[in-house]
């Protein structure tokens, strides 16, 4: 039983050690200025001008109620998605199919079209279609894992890549919108989160991913399941000895990290306005999954560190934009700034080996294989 | 189906085949050493992209090398971190991924197209030609490889090296072997087979990179070495059945007259066998007990 | 005991190995293992090292072996200086090492094993060659080993071999073993310790580790003291008393009237007819066990048909060399193994196959023999594993089915209380206590769900000696208060001093159950070792 679980095994001990290790918040910082320092760098080898970029960044993030407002209504969703990675990594998992899973919730949500219900309900139903085929669609690769052992990470992938294809299929084929042919039927006005901010993007979707984030921290820490699920993620052993099933809290970590996908795909249908569909090439809900495993590492893996890198990272999409306009610079960077930003991420004790730096070279490549 | 057909398929099955193969391959050489590289889909993309530059500038043969440059470069880092700084292997590696797919789409577009690069006809590797069709050489590279790495792990005293740092660590360094040089070595040679692989698409098989080139194939080397059970003839094995299901959706795919399926079902098949046959395989497969799992001495 | 005799003082002083000055090791984490500890190894001599768990015995000959370097300090031999920078350089120089813990790789064969740290690393593997080598060496040694099987499938006592033919292959002068004993039954012991002195005789020198008084006293020639890091005594063999070492390893000041017969590992007072605590006449039979068959972890039958009853108010114990089938048959019955077949029952009520808080719902308690990776989460607080297996109660529910932190918190604190568990607060993670204090945070959990049951799988190994007493006086506690007791311990004399009755596991069966006073050590020793008998009834328990 225990040998097809090793890539996941080791690395759980090695996940707590660079996840939950000393100073988590300043590991963090420092791998957010390493990310944005090694952009910098690029930028400037690419013939941009990194101080203007940074600055426009920066405006065009946080500089206006616009640019803030903008920010959360990124962050949402990647606060969703970075949840489904959260949850998944206190069990002990990876779970890196918020990606297909964001797909089936948008795509639930666009059926409503087919409902006529009143407002208010209309939403509720939309977010439990959501949150329902996102759960079913995470469902799987637990089964796969807890039954038959199978690495989660590469049934996850596979299922985002199948998801890819049918959710294209669905949306030139299926959900279509008869009068315009490149995207799917809108969701019906009804069913439309209210905008907060009158001129912006930001809509009641923030809050419902805000009150999401709320109620997985109340149950991870306050009750007997989360407590469950965090013991049987650490130790899946001494879990089974305090009469913990750690395949039910595989299971259901899964599902809720599917709920929560789903949920991040209903977002962007029912508050992302103008259009309030899915486009034929799946280019808004594309790597909402990946994005939030970066939200996921620099928030720590706690709701509420995610709150704060949520809108960390929120405000970077937001400001790309201006990054672009302003500094020409392409908002390609933002996934560059957020690669190295996740890889320095995974070495633990970032800030013990920032000290090492200033120091010492040759033991840094540890020349006795100790460190 | 005609004869023509089918040889057909079997090319393009080989083709198919490679990127899989040499990734699988090298990878096997990482994982028996204890290293779980997560990152291969990166490595494909960058030196896919790294391949396609590199030949533009100086021809086919030089597209190649930067490629498997690129891939020793980033497996090279991915050990260091993972070995001497004790990182999270599946970390690293999903950083790896992030970064990639950021960097090329990134480069791509500071150079002018974005999405994609073209590589000119005469800057691609030249194909063999037999009666039948064009066949690219590093298929035979493939073909080869597997063979290799088998006697290799099996028959010299490095093999054993590795095993052992991969099996058991501890019982390595007592023997004096250099734990984390050995696993650094093993996956920068993984990282060199995985750069070989993506450098081919590029250049050879289909003469241009793309920001998804990679689709998946990184994972579903993954998925081939858990199916092989780390044993390089079953990966071979696993890679020319991908090969096939891959060439058989292209054929699907492009013949006119069967039109009972939508294009999206053929496309999604190589990922649905790929499931089908991990799961399968798990249970009678058996790891190196280190594997994944960064080794101090206490 | 008369043993052979060292060198005279003449020769001694010329045939000196090793020098080791001013020894001190200090970990990445701040631990101190040793300080300024100094060592002279002469050559064939045996030297025992003695000490405590944590005394630094395991660290100073990581040092000398290579494994790990000073921080401050320096060995010396004749020639000169001498620095090991890898376990290779100091194999080169001469000195090999036993681990307590085998460093040999599972899948591989004892020639593989061999080989590993033989030849250069490019040249075609000549296994055949090391083949003839290890079969010429084994003849030596009178060391038997089959060569061809995969190590992870042999007795730990033949991995054991192994290990020390790897060593003796390099042909070393000084040959450490790191308590050699733990694994063996006596029989094999005497095997290895004729070794040891055919080695001696051959001018090798050995550093044998171990925490045990009476081997320490019946091999070495000399006998070299830690505790806490520091070299506290350098005797003659033949010029100490046990009381003298005894007093050496533990350093804390006796409480007035204990004798050194109450130190760990000693003789402890075995026990007579003790009449039965609880009321008169109760010995109902609370745990029953009818041939009970499970397999082990690697494929193979670990318990091979165990039948006994533990009865209220009664301590049963299992004694045995680690590795014979205690492990799985504490698994079986604590739910966290499927049995083959058998039939386990807690008054009446079937226990086999059943989740473990189905079985802790009966009343039952166990303290695993593992607590790190079983009985304790050790990035979780000590809060949060004192409610481990008791999460789901009533007292700790609140509204809308949340966890009552204060009721736990309340919880904790109270045993951290009774117990004695020494923290820097409830709220600590558990991996920053002691080894002592983590055992008594499981136990106290455990003992505090009042439990009718408890199953205590080597409930001192590792601990020190208060924390040992601590313990042992607490299941004797249980057992006044009519609790049915399984004590399953690889310490001889624990098990005997506490219980009732013992049964003494060889190969997954008991070789025999009786009441310890009725057994010589002899007669242990050997049914420990598997040899029977031929009369069957041994014992009337």
């Amino acid at each position: 039983m225990h040998d097809h679980e090793l890539p996941a095994r080791g690395a759980e001990r090695t996940l707590r050690r660079s996840l939950f290790g000393l100073s988590p918040i300043a590991e963090s910082l420092v791998a957010a200025v390493l990310g944005l320092g090694l952009g910098a760098i690029i930028m400037a080898l690419s013939g941009f001008n990194p101080i203007l970029a940074y600055a426009a960044l920066l405006k065009g993030g946080f500089a206006s109620t616009y640019a803030l407002a903008t920010s959360a209504a990124c962050a949402a969703p990647l606060l969703l998605t970075g949840l489904t990675f959260a949850i998944c990594a206190r069990a002990g998992m990876f779970n890196i199919g918020a990606e297909g899973q964001v797909y089936m919730g948008a795509l639930a949500t666009v059926t409503l079209s087919y409902f006529v219900l009143p407002p208010g309900l209309a939403q509720i139903v939309g977010i439990l279609f959501a949150m329902t085929a996102g759960a079913l669609w995470s469902l799987v690769p637990a089964l796969l894992r807890v039954f038959r052992g199978v690495n989660e990470v590469i049934s996850t992938i596979m299922f985002n890549w199948v998801s890819h294809f049918l959710a294209l299929y669905l949306v030139a084929r299926v959900l279509v919108d008869p009068a315009r042919s490149s995207q799917t039927v809108r969701v019906p006005v009804a069913a439309r989160f209210p905008i907060l901010i009158r001129g912006t993007d930001l809509s009641y979707a923030a809050f419902a991913a805000l009150a999401f984030a709320v109620v997985v921290y109340i149950l991870l820490w306050h009750t007997a399941l989360g407590y469950e699920i965090r013991a049987a993620g650490f130790n899946p052993r001494a879990a089974k000895y305090g009469g913990i099933k750690s395949r039910r809290t595989m299971v259901v970590s899964f599902l809720l990290g599917g709920m929560s996908a789903g949920l991040a795909g209903a977002a962007m249908t029912m508050g992302t306005p103008p259009s309030y569909a899915v486009f034929a090439g799946l280019s808004q809900i594309a790597n909402l999954g990946f994005n939030g495993m970066a939200v996921a590492m620099v928030g720590r893996n706690h709701p509420l560190g995610m709150i704060a890198s949520a809108l960390f990272f929120g405000g970077l999409a937001a400001g790309a934009r201006e990054m672009q306009m302003t500094a020409g610079v392409p908002t390609e960077m933002v996934s560059v700034v957020q690669g190295v930003i996740v890889v320095t991420l995974a070495v633990p004790e970032l800030v013990h080996i920032f000290r090492i730096f200033r120091g010492r070279w040759p033991r840094l490549l540890g020349k006795r294989g100790e460190a | 189906m005609t004869w023509n057909s089918l040889i057909n398929i079997l090319f393009i099955a080989l083709h198919a085949m490679v990127p899989i193969t040499l990734t699988a391959v090298g990878e096997i050489v990482g994982e028996t050493a204890g290293l779980f590289n997560i990152g291969l889909e990166g490595i494909l993309l960058l030196s896919a992209f790294a391949g396609v530059l590199g030949a533009g500038y100086a021809g086919p043969m030089v597209g190649l090398l930067v490629g498997m440059g690129t891939g020793m470069a980033i497996g090279l880092v991915f050990s260091v971190i993972a070995t001497y700084w004790k990182g999270n292997q599946m970390i690293i590696g999903i950083g790896i991924n992030l970064f990639a797919a950021g960097a090329v789409a990134y480069t791509m577009v500071v150079l002018g197209q974005p999405g994609y690069r073209l590589l000119s006809f005469e800057n691609r590797l030249p194909m063999i030609r037999t009666p039948a069709g064009g066949l690219s050489p590093v298929i035979f590279v493939a073909l080869a490889a597997p063979f290799l790495v088998y006697w290799f792990l099996r028959r010299t005293r490095a093999g054993l090296i590795l095993k052992a740092a991969g099996e058991a660590p501890e019982a390595a360094d007592v023997a004096g072997i250099n734990v984390n040089r050995v696993r650094l070595l093993a996956t920068t040679f993984g990282g060199m087979l995985a750069g070989l692989a993506g450098a081919y698409m590029s250049v050879s098989w289909i003469g241009s990179a793309t920001k998804e080139l990679a689709a998946g194939r990184g994972f579903i080397a993954l998925a081939i070495v858990v199916f092989s059970g780390l044993n390089p003839m079953l990966a071979l094995a696993g890679g020319i059945i991908y090969g096939v299901f891959q060439s058989l959706a292209i054929w699907i795919k492009n013949t006119p007259g069967i039109t009972f399926l939508p294009w999206q079902v053929f496309d999604m098949l190589p990922y649905v066998v790929t499931l089908v046959v991990v799961t399968g395989a798990i249970g009678r497969v058996r790891f190196p007990k280190a594997l994944g799992q960064p080794y101090k001495r206490e | 005991m008369a043993q052979e005799g060292p060198p005279s003082p003449e020769t001694r002083q010329e045939q000196l190995f090793l020098v080791a000055h001013g020894i001190s090791k200090t970990y990445s984490d701040g631990t101190e293992a040793l300080k300024t500890v100094d060592l002279e190894i002469r050559r064939g001599e045996i030297v025992g090292l003695l000490g405590e768990n944590g005394a630094g015995k395991t660290t100073l000959t990581k040092i000398l072996s290579g494994l790990l370097p000073p921080t401050e300090g320096r060995v010396e031999s004749p020639q000169g200086s001498v620095q090991f920078g890898s376990p290779r350089e100091a194999m080169e120089f001469g000195i090999g090492m036993v681990h307590q813990h085998f460093a040999l790789v599972g899948p591989f064969t004892a020639t593989e094993n061999v080989a590993l740290g033989h030849e250069h690393p490019f040249s075609r593997v000549r296994l055949a060659k090391t083949r003839e080598r290890l079969e010429s060496l084994m003849e030596e040694s009178g060391l038997h080993v089959p060569l061809d099987v995969p190590i992870e499938k042999l007795a730990v006592g033949e991995q054991q071999r192994v290990e020390i033919l790897k060593v003796l292959s390099r042909d070393v002068d000084l040959l450490i073993l790191d308590e050699p004993t733990s694994v063996l039954t006596p029989l094999e012991v005497d095997d290895l310790f004729d070794l040891l002195r055919r080695l001696r005789a051959r001018g090798k020198s050995i550093i044998l580790i171990t925490h045990k008084l009476k081997e320490v006293q019946s091999i070495t020639d000399r006998i070299v003291v830690l505790r806490h890091g520091k070299l506290v005594g350098n005797v003659k063999t033949s010029d100490a008393t046990t009381e003298q070492l005894a007093r050496l390893m533990v350093g804390q000041a006796l409480e007035a009237g204990t004798s050194a017969v109450e130190l760990r590992d000693e003789a402890l007072p075995v026990r007579r007819d003790r009449e039965r605590a609880g009321p008169e006449g109760e010995t109902a039979i609370v745990l029953h066990v009818e041939n009970l068959m499970a397999r082990g972890s690697t494929g193979e039958m670990a318990v091979e048909g165990v039948s006994f009853d533990v009865h209220a108010g009664e301590i049963f114990g299992v004694a045995g060399v680690e590795g014979n089938g205690q492990t799985e048959l504490v698994e079986c019955l604590t739910g966290l193994r499927a049995p083959r077949q058998g039939r386990a029952t807690i008054r009446g009520t079937d226990i086999l196959r059943k989740d473990p808080k189905d079985i802790y719902r009966l009343g039952v308690a166990h303290i695993p023999e593992d607590r790190w990776e079983v009985g304790l989460i050790l990035p979780f607080t000590l809060a949060e594993n004192a409610i481990l297996g008791i999460h789901r109660w009533e007292r700790f529910r609140g509204p809308l089915r949340m966890l009552r932190w204060q009721a736990v918190q309340k919880h904790v604190t109270e045993l951290m209380d009774r117990f004695e568990i020494r923290a820097t607060g409830p709220n600590a993670p558990a991996k920053s206590l002691s080894g002592g204090n983590q055992q008594k945070l499981i136990v106290g959990r455990e003992l505090a769900k009042d439990p009718e049951v408890i199953v205590a799988a080597q409930p001192t190994r590792g601990l020190d000696v208060a924390s040992a007493k601590y313990i042992r006086e607490l299941l004797e506690q249980m057992r006044g208060k009519g609790r049915a007791i399984l004590l399953v311990s690889a310490d001889l004399d624990e098990v005997l001093a506490l219980s009732d009755r013992v049964a003494i596991m060889y190969e997954g069966r008991f070789m025999a159950v009786c009441a310890p006073s009725e057994l010589t050590r002899e007669r242990i020793g050997m049914l420990m070792g598997g040899v029977t008998s031929t009369s069957e009834e041994v014992c009337s328990a």
